[in-house]
């Protein structure tokens, strides 16, 4: 076993780092992300597909990459069969077998729906799709997506586009500490240095996409989150020193014991 | 007739309140903006504050929108119409060429903008007639499923189940404008016809959402009536459809009456300035709801506003019905002040670092796929 490979299902990748495609200001600056973030796994909306008119598909530029993986997300899709059908229409287009589910009603804050995300998962799993499902920071929601045969879990750090961080930092820690699956921190990122503390946390992997795209230099921000992913997982593997909320008083209380 | 407002939208208890310069520096920063933020940004002790308004609107659009401007484009199908709007080149006291698009036109229409490569397309017409009844548009909607991935419409107001029946067509979105909050001026302006009815056209969207579309495109023409009475009330609706239809998009318009055919005087004028001040307000106030503005606007308000607050915008339109295909008539619904075709705007967009975005929703998603 390689501990430096990302694993999800019985594919490895190189890098821990995700990327998200929306929101770039033009096709060639998100090409230069995803090349200077050397990321291996980038997730497209299946909205943004298009067919139809080449300079506004997101599908084709990012498939030419030949070291990167497309994985398609339902965003967009309300409940899980409009998911499911959307998970169908993305692997038919782009040949892989890996899906975002990616639930959320509600237009204006994007909270994934626990409820459809979970019969997605579970119909697209037996499928035999790669299901990385987006999911709220909620650690039996979880441990029953694993169940399902999901190849990851995704929980939010923060709402989309938010920027609030690891807001869900508690959580987050409950769901590592019981998962046998990786755990995958996607949504509210801002700064590298969350993305190297969600890795020092133990998560195997984060996905971007906001922070990168709407930077001053996203370029630059990619190759700023790629060091930041990578410090906090070597950071993991070299072991934290233990926290102590005590100070070690030099006359120990307890010296009267002896 | 019934002409005060219902406590859910009424502005008021806003409107008696004065705001301060400290009022308006304690709003532009706000992380929980409330009916109390938007006053206080559209009041006028914030018209000096338009530069950090306009930072912060472009900090939140970035954020929520990234470096994108969604692209759409209106098809006028019919401008028959029966009610009396002051306003209006196609009010029923107009003298100006009818048409209704036959089937066939229709169909050459969508094909030339589908052409053009929009994914985003809104069907207009005037007041429900013989000629533009709910078959006709049921038609329409179809065709248009047909070609694009998303449907809207932007007519006039119906039942839930006729919505409902549209929505089974393939359509997916409505706006549907007050015109003006204020029931007194909505009278005075709206001479006659089906549109006289105030609180049937108010309670349309909630009644489209409830039919089963997914998205209600609200607003109000600016020019009609008091602004930050309507304002106000626009946000109050918006924030009730949202508490109301959790699951439904809005998105907000802001018209602005320039010169209508037929010589109209907006009695409450708003210019660029006060425009600008509108829309930064609402975006620091609705941050994650999608702001339109269409080419009525000119290009250089356009140009500068992309991005800063507005991520979605019409281009190459035409007002004429059949004005895609050719043969239309000279007089369309308003004068459009941004005339740019479609590349020429989108070069304009590359050059200020933003992204055109045809299609943004997938035809997979709707009520019957």
């Amino acid at each position: 076993m390689n501990d430096e490979l990302l694993k999800l299902g019985s594919h490895t990748f190189g890098s821990r780092l995700i990327l998200g495609t929306g929101k770039f200001s033009d096709t060639e600056t998100m090409i230069r992300a995803v090349e200077a973030s050397g990321t291996e796994l980038v997730t497209v909306a299946l909205r943004r597909f298009n067919r139809d008119k080449p300079n506004d598909d997101l599908c084709a530029p990012l498939a030419k990459l030949s070291a990167v993986r497309l994985m398609p997300n339902t965003s967009g899709a309300i409940n899980a069969k409009e998911a499911v059908r959307a998970a169908q229409l993305g692997r038919e287009l782009s040949g892989s077998p890996f899906v975002k589910v990616e639930i959320h009603p509600n237009p204006h804050h994007l909270m994934p729906d626990p409820v459809e995300t979970y019969f997605a998962a579970k119909e697209l799993a037996a499928d035999g799709f790669l299901v990385l499902p987006y999911i709220p920071a909620d650690p039996v929601l979880a441990k029953k997506l694993e169940d399902v045969g999901c190849a990851a879990v995704m929980p939010l750090g923060a709402a989309i586009g938010s920027g609030g961080g690891l807001s869900t930092l508690e959580m987050i820690k409950l769901i590592i500490r019981d998962s046998n699956i990786p755990v995958i921190v996607d949504a509210g990122l801002r700064a590298p240095s969350e993305a190297a503390c969600a890795m020092e946390m133990g998560c195997a992997a984060v996905l971007v996409n906001s922070a990168i795209a709407a930077a001053q230099d996203p370029v630059a921000m990619a190759e700023a989150f790629a060091l930041g992913v990578q410090t906090g997982f070597e950071a993991r593997q070299a072991g934290l020193m233990l926290q102590s909320e005590f100070a070690v008083a030099t006359s120990p209380l307890t010296s009267f014991l002896s | 007739m019934k002409t005060t407002l219902p406590e859910w939208i009424d502005p008021a208890p806003w409107l008696a309140r004065e705001y301060r310069v400290v009022d308006v520096e304690h709003a532009i920063g706000t992380e929980s903006p409330d009916e109390s933020t938007l006053a206080a940004l559209l009041s006028p002790a914030a018209a000096e504050f338009l530069e950090p308004m306009a930072a912060r609107a472009q900090a939140i659009t970035r954020r929520h929108f990234g470096q994108t401007i969604q692209l759409y484009i209106p098809l006028y199908l019919s401008s028959y119409c029966s009610n009396g709007c002051a306003y209006c080149g196609f009010a029923s006291d107009r003298h100006t060429d009818r048409h209704t698009l036959p089937f066939d036109a229709v169909e050459k229409e969508l094909d030339s903008i589908k052409t053009m490569g929009f994914e985003e397309i809104l069907l207009l017409t005037g007041e429900r007639s013989s000629r533009a009844d709910i078959d006709y548009l049921r038609t329409c909607v179809r065709l248009a499923a047909d070609r694009f991935h998303t449907v809207a419409i932007e007519v006039f107001p119906m039942e839930q189940d006729e919505y409902h029946m549209l929505a089974e067509a393939g359509c997916v979105s409505v706006t549907m404008y007050q015109e003006t909050y204020d029931p007194e001026p909505y009278d005075r302006m709206h001479r006659w016809g089906p549109k006289k009815d105030f609180f049937n056209r108010l309670d349309a969207p909630a009644r489209a959402l409830a039919g089963g579309l997914r998205f209600a495109g609200l607003g109000a023409l600016l020019g009609l009536a008091d602004p930050y009475h309507d304002m106000i009330a626009l946000y109050r609706h918006t924030r009730h459809l949202q508490k109301t239809y959790w699951q439904a998009g809005v998105s907000l318009s802001f018209p602005r009456i320039r010169h209508e055919a037929g010589g109209f005087t907006a009695p409450h004028p708003v210019d660029e300035k006060m425009l600008a001040q509108i829309i930064f307000a609402f975006r620091i106030c609705l941050p994650d709801v999608p702001l339109t503005l269409s080419t009525r606007e000119g290009a250089p308000f356009r140009d500068g506003i992309a991005g800063i607050g507005i991520n979605k915008m019409s281009i190459a339109s035409r007002t004429t019905v059949g004005g895609y295909s050719g043969n239309a008539p000279e007089e369309g619904q308003f004068d459009i002040n941004d005339g740019r075709s479609l590349e020429t705007f989108q070069a304009m967009l590359h050059g200020k670092n933003l992204e055109p975005v045809f299609k943004n929703w997938e035809k997979l998603y709707r009520l019957t796929a």
